[in-house]
């Protein structure tokens, strides 16, 4: 067995983990990489389980490519950790890790304040960022500018044109707005895209707060002529037979929209300026929201404050229990967390580049191996 | 085969001779203590009997039983629903999980659920009702057409291969349909047929309005007729080879016409059985789950302003609603769900029963489908 930092009882460094959470502030500045020289390491025991160990994953389905993407490095690692991803939905992810049917919950969106009032043992572990584009298919318009209350208007039906004076007044470049009728597309599958979309509906248009809300899905208001779609590539194929059509699609998806001709929105964030979704504007929405993220990592990263913040972002998560029954289970998750946040193994740019996802920034990482060190059994 | 020559093997066994025969070799002849008819049915036979029946009587009683279970299973989740809605269910228009993240819950009948809760039902309800009748009114005319075409005028030996893309189309998986209707069907329906129809709303209030994109009542009913017709056809087609061709010769030989002959025996003679499989095509078409869920457009809270608008059904709603419903820490969202099933459930069955007592009430000649229950 393999320990590293310093070889302290898990309780004991789940203890100290907590502290570090608690206290709040930037501690960390390093990379995963760096643990060791952190100013307040935590301590995360780690290693090959003496057995074979499988690890059952059920959840969202943004984050089951990238899972899929590590199962055989993480064999290759560590021979003796098996994982098992499968998909199903951000919802099932979190009921079945509550259950005790998968040892891992995959999901888009954090815990409710009730659930995790019921689960107190369960965690919430960020392990990568995913982001969400706003398409829209106007053959010969480019970067067209949208901001979240103009879309909450358009997925309410008060805004039905594209020529409409609220769009162009965001356009003031664009001369040749058509007059088309805009069609909304959204998610007819429960998903953690249109928490995320609807998310930033209800922080931008008190109308949307006040109306369908936000959740995984939402009872949303009938306008005449929008469309339904089934998953990511469902959207992307709706919205590419419709002209006129305007979709929110997961970031991993998002070559493939633009590949088949779909325009990307120049997003308006909190600051006022319009954002498309970069590797640049994503970690800058993470790294303005690190400061303020609770200990329970329990956080939203939607219309994030700064000037290069892009506002539809959020954490991926996989919800595991803090007490395990079986000591090699706890290992092994551990181990596979651990590994899966450092950006030299799991979190690779490589395997993050390919779902579009981005790293876990500096800030965040010592709070989330806190919250890995509390596992044990 | 097998049966006759077992029995002689029992029978020459029962004597006692010293010969057990071929299929007895192992077993040792029993000592001849009574006549061979009592003692077969006091040992080794009446077990096996007894061991048949009590099969026979199990297999006889899991419809039932199964039936029983579930719905007993859906009523317990379903109770904390019902008690939060009443009536509610039945007559409001919005079914909302509610604000999962947040906000005073709600409380109704001191029930309580998530801030902003709701589960009115009605919209899917009228949605199941709508889709399902409207493939029914669509599909049962070309079904009874194309089984009657089949049998009565396609030369016997065409009739085998034809047949087989009969059973094809039923066999093809549902998802499959909803695929086809949504990247197919709906856009050349919106852009070729719809406009067209909608122009004659002049004359019709619900065929006046916008046609929307493809997604909607219309698209989805046209789909599910699509997907009910095989079941109709196939069964009408087994009935329509039950007419004596004796009553059909009969028929033309008093001068009718094929037409005639088709009006006065032949659809007389299986109108019971077409009802029976007319209901069945029903029942498919209400509990149809994906496919209508792709191509419905999942309209939850509006009733359909006419016939391309959007709108959802029972079991697709809950298809799409399932896995909020899970992270509905009060519980209340997968207890609506159950509620909405037990809907879908109770109008099946009230469907069904329906259907039979019309199919009774025309039954010209008993036969045995359809009948029973």
């Amino acid at each position: 067995m393999k320990i590293n930092v310093l070889a302290r009882p898990a309780a004991l460094a789940a203890l100290g983990a907590f502290a570090v959470a608690a206290c709040g502030g930037g501690s960390g500045t390093n990379g995963p990489s760096a643990r060791s020289s952190t100013p307040r390491p935590v301590a995360v025991t780690t290693g090959n389980p003496s057995r074979p160990v499988t690890l059952e994953e059920a959840g969202s389905t943004l984050l089951l490519p990238y899972l899929q993407k590590m199962v055989d490095p993480l064999k290759a690692d560590y021979p003796n950790i098996t994982l098992a991803p499968s998909g199903g939905g951000s919802g099932k992810g979190i009921s079945d890790a509550i259950a005790g049917t998968v040892q891992l919950g995959g999901s888009d969106a954090y815990l409710s304040d009730a659930q995790a009032q019921q689960n107190p043992d369960l965690l919430n572990v960020p392990i990568a960022i995913s982001a969400q584009a706003i398409d829209y298919n106007l053959p010969g318009i480019d970067n067209l500018r949208l901001s979240g209350s103009v879309l909450a208007d358009i997925y309410m039906g008060k805004v039905t044109k594209w020529n409409d004076p609220a769009i162009a007044r965001l356009n003031p470049d664009l001369h040749d707005l058509p007059a088309q009728t805009i069609v909304p597309v959204r998610r007819v599958d429960s998903s953690g895209d249109t928490f995320i979309f609807t998310s930033l509906l209800s922080a931008t248009s008190s109308a949307w707060r006040n109306g369908p809300g936000f959740g995984t899905t939402v009872t949303w208001p009938a306008v005449p002529g929008e469309l339904t779609a089934s998953g990511n590539p469902g959207m992307v194929q709706v919205c590419k037979q419709t002209p006129g059509c305007v979709a929110y699609i997961g970031v991993s998806v998002e070559n493939t929209a633009l590949q088949e001709g779909l325009g990307e929105v120049l997003l308006q964030n909190r600051a006022g300026n319009f954002v498309k979704p970069t590797q640049q504007t994503i970690t800058a929405a993470v790294n303005a929201r690190a400061a303020t993220i609770p200990g329970d990592l329990r956080a939203s990263l939607i219309d994030a404050p700064g000037a290069q913040s892009y506002p539809i972002v959020n954490y991926e998560y996989l919800m595991v229990k803090s007490r395990q029954s079986d000591p090699q289970v706890a290992l092994a998750l551990r181990t596979f967390l651990t590994w899966a946040i450092d950006p030299s193994r799991g979190a690779s740019s490589a395997n993050l580049g390919a779902v579009d996802f981005v790293a876990l920034p500096s800030t965040v990482v010592p709070r989330v191996k806190a919250a890995i060190a509390r596992i044990s059994g | 085969m097998a049966r006759p020559e077992e029995h002689t093997t029992r029978s020459r066994d029962r004597v006692g001779t010293p010969w057990a025969g071929e299929g007895a070799g192992p077993r040792a002849p029993r000592p001849a203590a009574y006549p061979g008819r009592v003692r077969a049915r006091l040992t080794g036979r009446s077990a096996v009997e007894h061991g048949l029946r009590a099969l026979c009587l199990a297999a006889a009683l899991a419809p039932l039983l199964m039936l029983l279970v579930v719905t007993a299973t859906l009523l317990v989740s379903a109770l904390p629903a019902i008690r939060f809605s009443g009536l509610d269910f039945f007559t409001g228009r919005v079914f909302s999980f509610g604000n999962l993240y947040g906000g005073t819950p709600t409380v109704h009948h001191g029930v309580a659920a998530p801030h902003n809760a709701s589960y009115g039902a009605a919209p899917l309800i009228v949605g199941t009702l709508l889709t399902s009748v409207i493939a029914l009114v669509v599909a049962v005319p070309i079904a009874v057409g194309g089984a009657l075409v089949l049998v009565e005028r396609i030369p016997r030996r065409l009739q085998g291969g034809l047949s087989i893309f009969l059973e094809l189309l039923a066999g093809i998986p549902s998802v499959v349909f909803g695929l086809w209707a949504l990247l197919v069907l709906g856009p050349l329906l919106a852009q070729h047929v719809y406009p067209t129809l909608a122009r004659l709303g002049v004359l019709v209030p619900f065929l006046r309005g916008p046609v929307g994109n493809g997604q909607g009542l219309l698209t989805a009913s046209l789909m599910l007729a699509v997907m009910i017709v095989p079941i109709v056809a196939a069964t009408t087609r087994d009935l329509l080879r039950t007419v004596p061709v004796l009553h059909k010769e009969a028929a033309l030989a008093l001068g009718m016409t094929r037409f005639e002959a088709v009006r006065v025996v032949t659809l007389p003679f299986v109108r019971n059985g077409i009802a029976a499989a007319a209901i069945l095509g029903w029942a498919r078409a209400l509990g149809e789950t994906m496919a209508v869920l792709m191509v419905s457009g999942n309209a939850l809270n509006i009733f359909p302003y006419n016939l391309y608008a959007p709108t959802t059904t029972i079991a697709a709603t809950i298809a799409a609603m399932l896995d909020s419903a899970l992270t509905d820490a009060t519980g209340m969202g997968v207890s609506a769900l159950a509620e909405a099933g037990l809907a879908l459930l109770t109008i099946t069955l009230l469907t069904n029963w329906i259907g039979r007592q019309i199919a009774r009430r025309t039954a010209g000649v008993p036969l045995p489908v359809g009948r029973g229950f």
